[in-house]
């Protein structure tokens, strides 16, 4: 492994197989940024960096998986991943063409609780086929950032590197009682700034 | 904090009843064609008629456009003469190692890590996989690669494999060294273990085809031929004899999409980059060790050691045993030195099918004994019956045929 | 009437009633209970069915498909 600076936060990119993750990992690594196979692992899985806003973030493009209970070998580097990086961020990838089985995903990696931020991509896609999908809406039900996004175009990419840093665990049992009517009396955070990255604020 | 599947699926029913919004959908030109290509009727036409394009262009760019056309001029009337006339002292063991026969007039029968090595690496390997790899990575990005998944899904299926398995057999035909990992996405190790052993067989990487090109391009089709049915025999064989379950196929099938200009360039470059950074040093390196081994009288002792099973068994030159250890560290160059060797047409054929299928070169080996070294040790166990049987086989149709 | 997967016609569409195996892999891919399913194709000599889920495309294996029960209208 390379040896990491203090600062420096590890992404997982997680998502279905075919849902563009390769694409975006490309545009939020940038041009300038060296996609490195890591020794002994060559194709296993990519990892590049993004500074944003002074922060550093080592963004891993793990191989895309339906579940975190792998049906084969490749969907198993998926969970070996999660288990390794405990400390690391989930950027969680969603195809919105075809977001219920990405939320199951989706949802499995937010029982682990650790901080998750979603990428809705695919956004023009789902355009074509006239799919809508209200991220708003969709934010304020996980509680956690969810940006729209079109990797092929770069669309929202920017947004998105810059809502990294409102990752945040979500809670399985407050998703629950939103869908089922109860709006949760907003937490109040220390120093919130009205950044919207929660559902808390709306 | 541990649901349920169901109450995964119930939690997602909801939010996408709340948050996602249908209207109707209107079917596109992608979509018939999507269809076209994945109904057997007019499918497995398309299929054939894209492996065939496939394979002819890349025959005519790798063979005729590139490696004809413009590299071995290049080599043999500009590079090889100069380095003949630069490098000092013809007699001297460096001049042997690097430049090889003084006396040659064309870069593959020079056979120095300078002249024949460079050419391999360059010359004609280069441009095979260059090509290839454009054109797989266009196939990868279209969305094509999971319907011809599904219509070759009934053949494979019969040897233990199912139709996703085409994935890693395609890419074996750049390298085998990513098919090897490839073969992570089928589900059981019975299905892993089969895939890996016919791969490291029976496919033959784009370096060797390009070779094969170049070299025997009016024996390619046999050889190919022979590999396709060792395949399939060993295939079935395989699935009879390896215990494990072969579960079907179950694939999402997308729809097609214009491979994007970016991500096509990008994949290409780091696919060919790899190639330079692996194969060229190899190809030097096992000239130089050839050479070495040459000049040390072990492929003598080693050729006469083997003399009798090459050439009452397999019906080959013991000649030839000097290119099978060469083959183990890189197939391309063992088929241009094959070439260099007087034989009859048939026994060309003969000894290019064992160059593919007896051991995988070095860098296979590596990744495969990352997947397990009881697998790699089986894989070797299978291998060793198969190049003895179909090597033997092989030899023996051609005696009832006539020509061998 | 209720079918299996396996037995549907071309085209031919219904309700997804019932999974009897591999539960978890179909709805991963969109194949749950009642979604709306619709045979698209099926390769001869037992080979796979293609069918359309949610406007999405699945190849399964024919053993599989004969465990998908469809309810049709």
């Amino acid at each position: 492994m390379k040896e990491q600076s203090n600062n420096t936060t590890t992404i997982l990119m997680v998502g279905n197989p075919n849902v563009g993750k390769s694409a975006l990992f490309n545009r939020l690594t940038g041009a300038n940024a060296v996609v490195s196979n890591y020794p002994g692992t060559t194709v296993d899985y990519t990892a590049g960096t993004l500074i944003e806003d002074h922060r550093t973030y080592e963004i891993i493009d793990v191989p895309g998986t339906y579940s975190l209970k792998p049906r084969d070998a490749a969907e198993m580097v998926a969970v070996r991943m999660l288990d390794e990086h405990r400390d690391a961020t989930v950027l969680v990838v969603l195809d919105a063409t075809k977001i219920e089985r990405g939320l199951y995903l989706a949802l499995e990696v937010f029982e682990r609780g650790i901080p998750c931020i979603v990428a809705l991509n695919m956004t023009d896609a789902a355009h074509d086929k006239q799919i809508a999908v209200d991220a708003a809406g969709l934010q304020r039900i996980l509680g956690v950032p969810v940006i729209a996004t079109t990797a092929i175009s770069g669309e929202g990419v920017k947004h998105l590197a810059d809502m990294i840093r409102k990752a945040q665990a979500a809670d399985i049992s407050a998703i629950r009682s939103r869908l089922n009517g109860q709006e949760q009396n907003r937490r109040s955070m220390a120093g919130c700034g009205g950044c919207s990255g929660c559902g808390g604020c709306r | 904090m541990g649901l349920t599947a169901d109450e995964r699926w119930d939690i997602i029913d909801a939010i996408t009843q709340r948050t996602v919004g249908t209207g109707t959908y209107r079917r596109t030109l992608g979509d018939a064609l999507g269809d076209l290509t994945i109904q057997p009727l007019t499918g497995i036409p398309v299929a054939l008629g894209v492996l065939y394009a496939f394979w002819s262009i890349f025959g005519s760019f790798a063979g005729s456009l590139v490696t004809d056309g413009f590299m071995v001029k290049l080599f043999d009337s500009s590079w090889l003469p100069w380095l003949q006339a630069a490098w000092p002292n013809p007699d001297s063991i460096l001049y042997y190692l690097f430049v090889g026969d003084p006396a040659a007039d064309n870069c593959f029968e020079a056979f120095g890590a300078l002249t024949s090595g460079l050419f391999v690496a360059i010359g004609v390997v280069l441009p095979a996989v260059l090509i290839f790899y454009l054109m797989m990575t266009v196939l990868e990005d279209s969305g094509y690669l999971p319907r011809l998944a599904v219509l070759m899904d009934t053949v494979l299926h019969k040897i233990g494999l199912h139709g996703y398995a085409i994935v890693p057999a395609i890419l074996g035909l750049g390298c085998n060294v990513p098919a090897v990992t490839a073969t992570r996405i089928l589900e059981t190790r019975k299905q892993r273990f089969i895939m890996m052993s016919l791969l490291a067989i029976f496919i033959p990487c784009g370096a060797q085809l390009g070779v094969m090109l170049e070299v025997i391009p009016e024996t390619v089709g046999l050889v190919m031929l022979y590999l396709i049915i060792g395949f399939g025999i060993f295939g079935f064989v395989l699935d009879r004899l390896i215990p494990g379950s072969n579960p079907e196929i179950l694939i999402d099938v997308p729809p097609y999409r214009w491979p994007a200009w970016e991500n096509v360039t990008r994949k290409l470059w780091s696919r060919t980059k790899g190639f330079l950074k692996e194969a060229v040093p190899f190809v030097l390196l096992g000239v130089l060790i050839v050479n070495v081994l040459y000049l040390t009288g072990v492929i003598a002792a080693l050729a006469d050691l083997f003399a009798p099973l090459f050439v009452t068994w397999f019906g080959v030159p013991k000649e030839t045993v000097g290119p099978l250890v060469a083959g183990f560290l890189r197939k391309d160059l063992a088929v241009a030195q094959l070439s260099t060797i007087a034989m009859t047409p048939y026994q060309m054929i003969t000894s290019v099918v064992l160059v593919s299928i007896y051991f995988p070169c070095v860098a296979t080996f590596v990744v495969m004994l990352r997947e397990g070294w009881r697998e790699l040790l089986a894989a070797i166990a299978v291998l060793i019956a198969v190049v003895f049987i179909y090597g033997g086989l092989i030899h023996a149709i051609g005696i009832l045929m006539g020509v061998a | 009437m209720q079918k299996k997967v396996s037995d549907l016609e071309y085209g031919e569409s219904g309700i997804v009633r019932e999974i009897l195996a591999s539960q978890h892999d179909l709805s991963c891919l969109g194949i749950r209970r009642n979604k709306h399913l619709k045979m698209i194709t099926r390769q001869p000599i037992k080979g796979p069915v293609v069918v359309i889920v949610d406007e999405m495309e699945v190849a399964m294996g024919i053993e599989i498909a004969a465990q998908v029960v469809v309810e049709i209208a």
